[in-house]
């Protein structure tokens, strides 16, 4: 059972010439490298685009040559290695940020099998029989490469940020590698190119919808992009893990961050959009829509897709609090996941077990509409205890605007007091505030 | 050839990549020294001296981190388990209802008990 | 992409053989655990004020459940007082194991009811912190402990710990028997961590403990490796199998039956695997000190019999000389260092290592008989315990517990009734005539002398007379001294720790004067499943 599932996971693989080997990781390299390239300008083109503004457009024909340029331009700046700095750490750490997210891509199925110099080959490295395993693999490897130039810089808001992205990372991993197990489940297997063939007839996307948007969710707060991208918010944390880092070192890291949008964007399509398979209008007029070299286009076009969900949610979000940005992925997608995993699991048990489709959905239907009843009438009955105590918390305290002498928002359950004004056009009413009986000019004076 | 070797091979040109630019970054940048250049960054104020070996970080991050290890262990064991679920039958959806059961049981406590508040 | 789908059909129609679990014959080990996870549930979803009685309540009746399953078990066992194994041979209901934890159940109970107490403290409250973690003398602290906080979590804590008990000398492979190693010892280092007095010294108890612990446990690891590497099974049968061949000294196997048999002394703190003991005893909560002396015991010797019964009869003359060597420094060490201790708790401590040693001794006479020695003495030894920690909860001033010995000078005057039961005790851990500790020694090395070990008998007997000297020495303590001025006062405690300690009385006087009932249901259980 193992030995033929891991063989026939392998049929196909393992057999290339070493040139072609060669060959194929140089263009995924190249792919990886041109991808991240045109993904920076296509990001500014479509957010300046999203402002109302033009965006790059001098260098190169509408500007397309902007990010190589960028390149060069940080290629000739200083490459500062600052004073508190654990030498050796702080120069590996980009590497290890950014060799991890291009191996990712070794298993990543480009197309089918077609024909390189009369080599008959997949398009696609190699697969495993634990690919996608292996691809969350190095993908924790890459986090590695953030901690580590948090902590090597010798810096306060590094430090702080790489943290924070570490937290971040691995929180939306386990949401991440939830929503997994339901792809395996219909599957039957890790390997990518297998779980590809296996979406022939469905997309996994429609097939397991909750899955699919837990790992959208999730795959954007794992690339730390907005409105997730809290270890780079500039306002409190200047630029998180790469502020101490200049030069190169910080295009590796710029190169790593949007390798590993397309890695994601392409697992996504692996996994829950048919990856290479042509979409469905399309194999419905053409035949030949999944043969030769054409399923490349259709994968590149889905990647494209998500790519510009990336940055359309750039351009439409504002970033979450960190607090609410880790409730998101611990008190919501963890357990919705694992409960809509059990669902599926039980469906397809069921239905292994040769009951009727419709009724299990029937059944199952019923199940969740009752437990969600019953949770509206847990709700309703009980009151909110979190809400009691940040009341009681609140209650005693009044909020002191300036505390400490600096000017601080209020939190969550306080409430501001009433701003003095000068010019009080609408009467004020009977029991006002204490706050009318505050010498309004005195702050006007003082100001 | 191996599965795993073709990884080397992507795995080993990316090194060379990063290598070479770590290296090229070194040569082709200018080098202008400047004490203040060197400092840690930070907004422009004096910055916050360092202990030494980064200091100790806030104990709510290793409490994430030690979640992470429950739940990931936990995904371990769903991965085999959902490859061959077909072949398991209903003893392995019941086998892995009572695991996930256990494991939502520490995760209620969890939750209850405040461990999933950040601020 | 054809070969792939027919790599999916194929995939779906094999199926794998379910294996079968018995849930039946599991059911005292799968009560405790459903006991501690609806605990866990208690915690999270009750308030504070209901939990206490809540928790108590669950664990008493889920305890009494199991014994009810324990004994319901017994009783289906085949005349030939031969067991089964169950879950694919990893679990072995049999004799043995029934035995055991029906004690272990019975010892849970009691400790329960110990760690329940919440009359004992001036304060209010019980043995454990308010707040475990906030750091000792802290301000946290300090308000927690003017809240009247209390923690309940100690009950699944137990309840968990007395899971793995409960597996411990069930298992019947290498694996599931580490399981149940690392299930029984985690909660326990929390566990130790937890005293209300004496903070700074509790955590280090848990440190020590936990840090050894986890190096016994790696050593108990790379033992099992070794013996699948030697064997290619992990299962105990398969291992007796393999063994029972060996002609020559094969290294993966000896390494490994050493290792295996380092975790495993560990757990019962045999010299030289000892030095923990005394620090976590004196440090750990009074209640889980009695739970872990008395319960660990049986469990680590239930599993060790079975591991050296079972695994290893073929190899016994490559392992009896060490571990006659063992129990000898064991039990002179542990009564020789226990001479000089000045605390009750750590004299306590150091007579339980001496106790190591001579339930050892039953167990290398590799005979039904010193199966069912070993086990009575596990019995004898651990209501005896639990009883002796029991009594040193009462006797307290105003730092909490008075453990210091010149406290319990002339404590025979003041309140002969906890005097006179710790007296009790004292004798038995003694040995002495018409107390369970003269039965259980006598069964013991009655088992050793026929199995050939008659130095061993000899030493331990040499060691009874000195362990004696101390105990006696406790006694004069405590009955022929004048009462200091500023002494400790025995507090009157609710009846639950009355129960734990009338039961302790019970057991020891009942099995002093009448052993044979038990004698003769540890004769019945000596068999091991092969």
């Amino acid at each position: 059972m193992t030995d033929s599932g891991m063989q026939l996971a392998a049929v196909g693989f393992g057999t290339d010439v070493w040139w072609l080997i060669l060959l194929k990781a140089v263009l995924i390299f190249a792919f990886c490298v041109v991808m991240t390239l045109f993904a920076i300008w296509w990001e500014r083109k479509v957010v300046a685009w999203m402002q109302m503004r033009i965006g790059p457009k001098y260098t190169g024909p509408q500007g397309l040559l902007q990010s190589l340029a960028d390149g060069v331009k940080l290629a000739l700046k200083e490459d500062i290695t600052v004073k508190g700095a654990d030498k050796a750490v702080y120069i590996i750490a980009p590497i290890v940020a950014m060799v991890p997210a291009f191996m990712a891509f070794a298993v990543i199925p480009f197309g089918p099998e077609v024909s390189i110099f009369g080599h008959r080959t997949h398009l696609q490295l190699t697969d495993l029989p634990v690919a996608v395993l292996y691809i969350l693999a190095v993908a924790s490897v890459g986090i590695y490469g953030i901690v580590l130039a948090g902590w090597s810089s010798g810096s306060t808001y590094p430090l702080l940020g790489g943290l924070r992205s570490s937290a971040q990372m691995i929180s939306y991993e386990i949401a991440m590698g939830l929503s997994f197990a339901a792809v395996f489940l219909y599957s039957g297997s890790m390997s990518t190119s297998e779980i590809v063939a296996a979406q022939q007839d469905t997309w996994y996307a429609v097939l397991l919808p909750v899955s699919f948007i837990i790992y959208v969710v999730a795959m954007i707060g794992e690339t730390n992009r907005a409105p997730f991208d809290l270890p780079e918010a500039e306002g409190e944390l200047v630029g998180g893990f790469h502020t101490e880092y200049s030069s190169l070192k910080f295009a590796l890291f710029f190169l790593a961050e949007y390798v590993n949008m397309v890695v994601v964007s392409s697992l996504a399509t692996t996994l829950f959009l048919g990856g290479y398979l042509a979409p469905w209008p399309i194999t419905a007029v053409w035949e030949g829509a999944n043969s030769g070299w054409w399923p490349f286009l259709w994968y590149f076009l889905k990647v494209q897709a998500f790519i510009f969900v990336f940055i359309w949610l750039r351009g439409t979000l504002p970033r979450f609090r960190y607090d609410q940005f880790m409730k998101i992925g611990w008190k919501v997608l963890i357990p919705l996941s694992l409960v809509w995993l059990m669902l599926v699991a039980t469906v397809r048990a069921l239905k292994n077990e040769g009951y009727e489709q419709s009724r299990i959905v029937l059944w199952v239907a019923g199940g969740v509409v009752a437990l969600l009843l019953l949770s509206i009438l847990w709700d309703a009955v009980t009151p909110n205890r979190d809400e009691e105590a940040d009341a009681k918390a609140a209650g005693p305290e009044p909020f002191d605007p300036m505390a400490g002498g600096f000017p601080v928002p209020p939190m969550p359950g306080q409430q501001l007091p009433p701003v003095p004004r000068r010019n009080v056009r609408k009467p004020e009413p009977v029991g006002a505030p204490a706050a009318a009986e505050l010498p309004a000019d005195r702050t006007e004076g003082e100001a | 050839m191996n599965l795993y070797a073709p990884i080397l091979v992507l795995g080993g040109i990316a090194l060379a990549f990063g290598v070479v630019s770590l290296v090229m970054g070194a040569l082709t940048g200018p080098k202008r020294y400047n004490r203040a250049k060197l400092e840690a960054y930070e907004c422009g104020i004096e910055p916050t001296p360092q202990p030494i070996g980064g200091g100790r970080f806030p104990v709510k991050y290793y409490l994430t981190a030690m979640l992470f290890i429950v739940f990931d262990i936990e995904i371990v064991f769903l991965y085999p388990w959902a490859v061959y679920f077909d072949s398991l039958g209903m003893f392995g959806l019941v086998e892995m209802a009572m695991f996930v059961a256990a494991v939502f049981v520490a995760y209620a406590y969890l939750w209850r008990r405040g461990g999933l508040e950040w601020d | 992409m054809s070969m792939s789908t027919a790599a999916t059909a194929t995939l779906a129609v094999t199926k794998v053989d379910a294996p079968t679990i018995e849930y039946g014959k599991l059911s005292p080990i799968l009560i405790i655990a459903g006991v501690a996870v609806v605990g866990v549930l208690i915690e999270a979803f009750l308030p504070r004020p209901a939990r206490y009685r809540a928790q108590l309540t669950v664990a008493l009746v889920g305890m009494i459940a199991a014994f009810g399953a324990v004994v319901w078990l017994a009783r289906d066992l085949p005349d030939d007082h031969r067991g089964s194994v169950t879950a694919m041979g990893a679990v072995a209901v049999d004799g043995p194991s029934l035995f055991l934890q029906g004690t272990l159940l019975l010892i849970g109970i009691a400790s329960v009811l110990l760690i329940g107490e919440r009359r004992l403290e001036p304060a209010g409250g019980d043995a454990f912190a308010p707040q475990a973690a906030a750091a000792p003398g802290s301000q946290q602290e300090k308000d927690a402990a003017a809240a009247g906080w209390t923690q309940t979590e100690v009950y699944p804590l137990t309840m968990f710990s007395l899971v793995g008990m409960l597996l411990f000398p069930a298992a019947n492979d290498l694996l599931m028997m580490f399981v149940a190693l690392e299930i029984l010892s985690l909660p326990l280092y929390l566990l130790c961590g937890l005293a209300r007095r004496h903070r700074l010294l509790s955590q280090e108890a848990a440190l020590k403990y936990f840090l050894l612990g986890a190096f016994s446990s790696a050593f108990f690891l790379f033992g099992v490796a070794m013996l699948y590497g030697y064997s290619g099974s992990v299962s105990l049968d398969k291992i007796g199998v393999a063994s029972a061949g060996a002609m020559d000294n094969d290294a993966l196997l000896l390494i490994g039956l050493a290792m295996v048999a380092v975790g495993l002394l560990f757990k019962v703190g045999a010299v030289p695997f000892h030095s923990w003991t005394p620090d976590v005893y004196q440090g750990a909560p009074t209640p889980i000190t009695g739970f872990m002396a008395a319960a660990t015991k049986v469990a680590a010797f239930g599993a060790m019999m079975r591991f050296f019964y079972v695994a290893l009869p073929g190899m016994r003359w490559d392992w009896r000389p060490v571990m006659i060597g063992v129990a000898i420094v064991t039990m002179v060490a542990g009564a020789i260092i226990a001479i000089t201790q000045t605390d009750v708790k750590r004299l306590l401590a150091y007579s339980s290592i001496a106790h190591a040693g001579f339930i050892l001794t039953g167990m290398i006479a590799m005979s039904d008989a010193g199966v069912s020695s070993t086990m009575f003495y596990l019995v004898a030894y651990g209501f005896v315990t639990l009883g002796a920690f029991a009594v040193v909860t009462l006797v307290r001033d105003a730092r909490g517990e008075a453990t210091h010995l010149s406290h319990w000078a002339g404590l025979g005057r003041r309140s002969p009734l906890v005097a006179g039961v710790f007296a009790l005790f004292l004798l038995a851990f003694a040995g002495i005539p018409l107390t369970s500790g003269f039965s259980g020694k006598f069964a013991v090395f009655q088992a050793a002398a026929r199995g050939g070990a008659g130095s061993l008998v000899v030493v331990g007997v040499l060691c009874s007379a000195v362990a004696a000297f101390f105990y006696v020495r406790v006694i004069v303590l405590m009955f022929f001294s004048e009462p200091k001025v500023d002494g400790p006062t025995v507090v009157v405690p609710s009846v639950m720790t009355t129960a734990a300690i009338a039961l302790g009385v019970a057991v020891t006087v009942v099995l002093g004067i009448l052993p044979q009932p038990v004698l003769d249901l540890a004769d019945k259980a000596a068999l091991f499943v092969h």
